[in-house]
This record gives structure tokens, C-alpha cells and sequence, in this order.
């Protein structure tokens, strides 16, 4: 029941990937959604084939990196860092309507929801075992974790403080990635707003390969087929096949016609519900003395383990109703 | 490990990879063959690899929908052919003499052989 729940969140998760790095080409270039769809699909297939694994993290992750543009941006327009700060408490605003309350719950779900999706789970422990890691990469793997967390939170906080200050006293709703890029064209013009776009741009077809990889390994697994990007295409097929396959449905979703920011919330929806089907087993394995030996979780890392599971089991128990209460946070 | 040691057989059986005489991965445990009569000890007769397997394990809808993903092809390898257990199983034969992983080889002919650096 995980494995189908996981395909099928993983799979709308790719599909609105693909649709947001179509948006953002036409953003860019002005190709019609549709044909940048089709193309931006068969290049990234194109990409996979081609590159090794080592180049495609570096293309995809590096080029991301595009995305600082978005924590400049918010340095420039000298906020108030005295009330970000205390935004780092969580904190219910006063004077909601119910209607308002339920949306910022809804949100409050979708952050949550966003910070951990289950394909990530698959993708790094898969990439884990093909890299053949052991004890002795466990630094670096911490270091990645938490600097790579850690750096992905700074720009979600930059861009939700960049748009209270920016579009919050204007009563403008950024809902669409274009309009969440005009954070770095207000302080950097014209030249900000490109380099937000191509980092939005990259970092999103990046997630969108590991979306797709994801989900063919978890399937190759199972069956116990032949797997892993580091092998050539060929040499396991049933894998390749797959992954291109899988490419194709998310295409299909996207040619439906289907919004972009529907599929986005669908994406953030699933995702919640399947994460602690995901994380559960995870979280039971390395409390496990017997098979994490010297490496078993502490009384801490437990805890925090512990708490949150509950916060993840809290958010998808209301992930369906605030989503049919607010039609997906729209009011 | 060897086949005739003491082993769990959900923990330290199911689902591990099985790799042939040359080293080749050739897919992974997914059920087991016992031998027995009340009164008599339970043997391990054979390895059962590939999604026919799962007929046992999985509801009916759900392996209607493995069938028509992967088939259902069942391939029984007998203990005879396993040399060793740890991390996985190994054989002492190739995989072709035991008819494992046909499908793999059909779907290898689908794949060009080119273009990845």
C-alpha cells in the first residue's frame, strides 16, 4: 500500500514539476506552456541518458544555486529582521475570521508538508546504496543534511518574508512562480529576476529528476529488477524503461491541461499523507540496536524523531479536510 | 552463513538479492519453498524469484495490478544451487541455467546501446 500511495504521490509531484519548469521557460522565453512541456521533458530524459550521475547532480544542484538570488534580495530590501526573528517562534495571528484561520492552517499543513517529501527519502537512500556508502561517509552525510536543510529553509523563510514585506501591504496574492520571482526583480531589476527564474528554473527540474528516479527505483526494488543511475541504460532496462515511462505519465498529466497550481497542491496533499507510511519504518529502524548497532538512534535524536512523527501524523490527518474546506487555500 | 545454518527467514531471507556464479545480480527472494509432514521438521526446499510470487502475499487486486505491470512469471531455484547466505544469496550456477531473468534480457534488447557518457 506505501509503494502504490508513494507512486502515485510521487508521480503528481513530478507532474507538477514538470509543469512548473514549463511555466518558468515560458516566463523566460516565451515558449507556449505546452510545447515547453513537451520539450523541457524529452531534454531532461535526454539529460539523464547522457549524463553520468555525478554530472547531473552537479548541472542540476549547482545551477540551483540560482536561487540565493531570493536571500540577497531579502537582505536588500532591509526588512525588519527584529519581527522575522520572532517569526521563527510559531505563533497563531490574532483576529482571524474562522474562514482566514482555516486557510492558515492550511498553509501552516502545505510548509510542513513541503519540508520533507517521501521521494526525497527514496532517492537519497538509493543513491546511498549505489554510492555504496558506510560508516565512514556519515559525516560528510551529515554535513550534506544538514547544510543542504539548512540552506533550503533560509530561501523558503527569504521568499515568505520577501512577500510579506513586498506584496503583503499591497494585498497582492503571489500564487504563481512569476509572481513570487518579482521578490528579486524589486531590489535587482531586470537581472534579478532572470537569475531568480533560473534558479527556480533548475532547482525544480531538478527535484522533477529526482521525483522520477525515485519513484522507478522504489518499483525496480520491489520487483527486484537490475537498478541504479550509475549503471548504463542498458544495462538495466527494466529501470531505464521505467523512469522514461514514468517521464511520459507525468507528461500526459501536464498535456491534460490540468493548473499548474492545482497539481502543486494535489503534490503537497498526497505527499503529507504518504510521509508517515514513509518516515514510520525509517524512524523504527534506527531505534533499533540490533540492526543500527553503534549507530542506533540517542535519547534525542529519538525525541525529536518522535515529535515529528506526531507533527507530520497531525498535519496529513488535516491535510483533507482543510484542503476541502479552503479549496486547496484558496478561501 | 551457508544453507544449512540457522536463519530467520523473514529477516534474513526474504527479499535479499541474489547474485549468480559470476557475480551477476539476477533479482531478489520473493518467497520460499518448505518441505515437511506434521511430526517432521520443516526444510527449506526452494527460492521462489519474481512477481508469481506474490500471488501468496499480496490481495487479489493488488496482484492483478503486478500482473499486468510485471507479469507473473515464477522462477523456483533450488537450494541446491545456493552456495552461500549473507548480504545475499549466492548461487553456484549461472542465472541463465536456472531461467532467471528472461525478462530482464528481453527488455535489454529494447534499450539502444549508446549515447550514455
Amino acid at each position: 500500500m506505501t509503494l502504490a500511495a508513494s507512486i502515485i504521490s510521487n508521480l503528481i509531484t513530478c507532474a507538477a514539476e514538470i509543469g512548473g519548469v514549463s511555466l518558468i521557460a515560458n516566463y523566460l522565453a516565451g515558449v507556449p506552456y505546452l510545447l515547453a512541456a513537451v520539450v523541457l521533458t524529452a531534454l531532461i530524459i535526454l539529460s539523464i541518458w547522457v549524463l553520468p550521475f555525478k554530472w547531473i547532480e552537479r548541472v542540476y544542484g549547482l545551477l540551483g544555486l540560482f536561487m540565493i538570488t531570493f536571500a540577497a534580495a531579502l537582505v536588500a530590501i532591509h526588512p525588519p529582521w527584529d519581527r522575522i526573528a520572532g517569526g521563527l517562534t510559531p505563533q497563531v495571528p490574532h483576529g482571524l475570521s474562522t474562514k482566514e484561520m482555516l486557510t492558515f492552517a492550511y498553509f501552516g499543513v502545505a510548509i510542513v508538508s513541503a519540508v520533507l517529501f517521501p521521494y526525497e527519502v527514496y532517492f537519497y537512500s538509493s543513491g546511498a546504496i549505489e554510492e555504496g556508502w558506510s560508516r565512514k561517509d556519515l559525516l560528510t552525510n551529515r554535513v550534506t543534511s544538514i547544510a543542504g536543510m539548512g540552506l533550503g529553509s533560509l530561501l523558503a523563510i527569504s521568499v515568505l518574508a520577501s512577500s510579506a514585506q513586498l506584496f503583503g501591504p499591497a494585498n497582492v496574492d503571489p500564487a504563481v512562480p512569476g509572481s513570487a520571482a518579482l521578490q528579486a526583480a524589486i531590489p535587482f531589476g531586470r537581472w534579478g529576476l532572470i537569475c531568480a527564474l533560473l534558479g527556480m528554473f533548475f532547482a525544480v527540474a531538478g527535484a522533477a529528476v529526482e521525483t522520477c528516479m525515485a519513484n522507478a527505483y522504489s518499483i525496480a526494488q520491489f520487483f527486484g529488477w537490475a537498478w541504479g543511475r550509475h549503471k548504463k541504460p542498458w544495462e538495466a532496462p527494466r529501470f531505464t524503461i521505467t523512469w522514461i515511462l514514468l517521464f511520459v505519465i507525468a507528461l500526459a498529466i501536464v498535456i491534460t491541461g490540468v493548473d499548474v497550481m492545482t497539481l502543486v497542491d494535489l503534490a503537497i496533499l498526497f505527499s503529507i499523507l504518504v510521509l508517515p507510511l514513509t518516515y514510520l519504518p525509517l524512524l523504527l529502524l534506527s531505534g533499533d540496536r540490533h540492526y543500527m548497532g553503534g549507530q542506533v538512534n540517542g535519547r534525542l535524536a529519538k525525541t525529536l524523531g518522535w515529535v515529528y512523527f506526531a507533527i507530520i501524523v497531525a498535519a496529513a490527518l488535516a491535510a483533507i479536510p482543510l484542503y476541502l474546506l479552503t479549496s486547496g487555500g484558496n478561501g | 552463513m551457508n544453507p544449512d545454518s540457522p536463519m530467520k527467514l523473514v529477516s534474513d531471507l526474504l527479499d535479499l538479492p541474489l547474485l549468480d556464479q559470476e557475480g551477476v545480480y539476477c533479482g531478489i527472494v520473493d518467497d520460499i519453498e518448505l518441505a515437511g509432514r506434521p511430526g517432521r521438521a520443516l526444510q527449506l526446499k526452494a527460492l521462489l524469484v519474481g512477481p508469481g510470487a506474490y500471488a501468496g502475499r499480496l490481495p487479489r487486486w493488488a496482484m492483478a495490478i503486478v500482473a499486468t505491470l510485471a507479469g507473473d512469471s515464477l522462477t523456483r531455484v533450488p537450494m541446491e544451487k545456493v552456495r552461500s547466505i549473507n548480504s545475499a544469496v549466492h548461487l553456484d550456477c549461472p542465472a541463465r541455467d536456472l531461467g532467471l531473468q528472461k525478462a530482464e534480457a528481453v527488455a535489454r534488447r529494447l534499450i539502444p546501446r549508446r549515447g550514455a557518457l
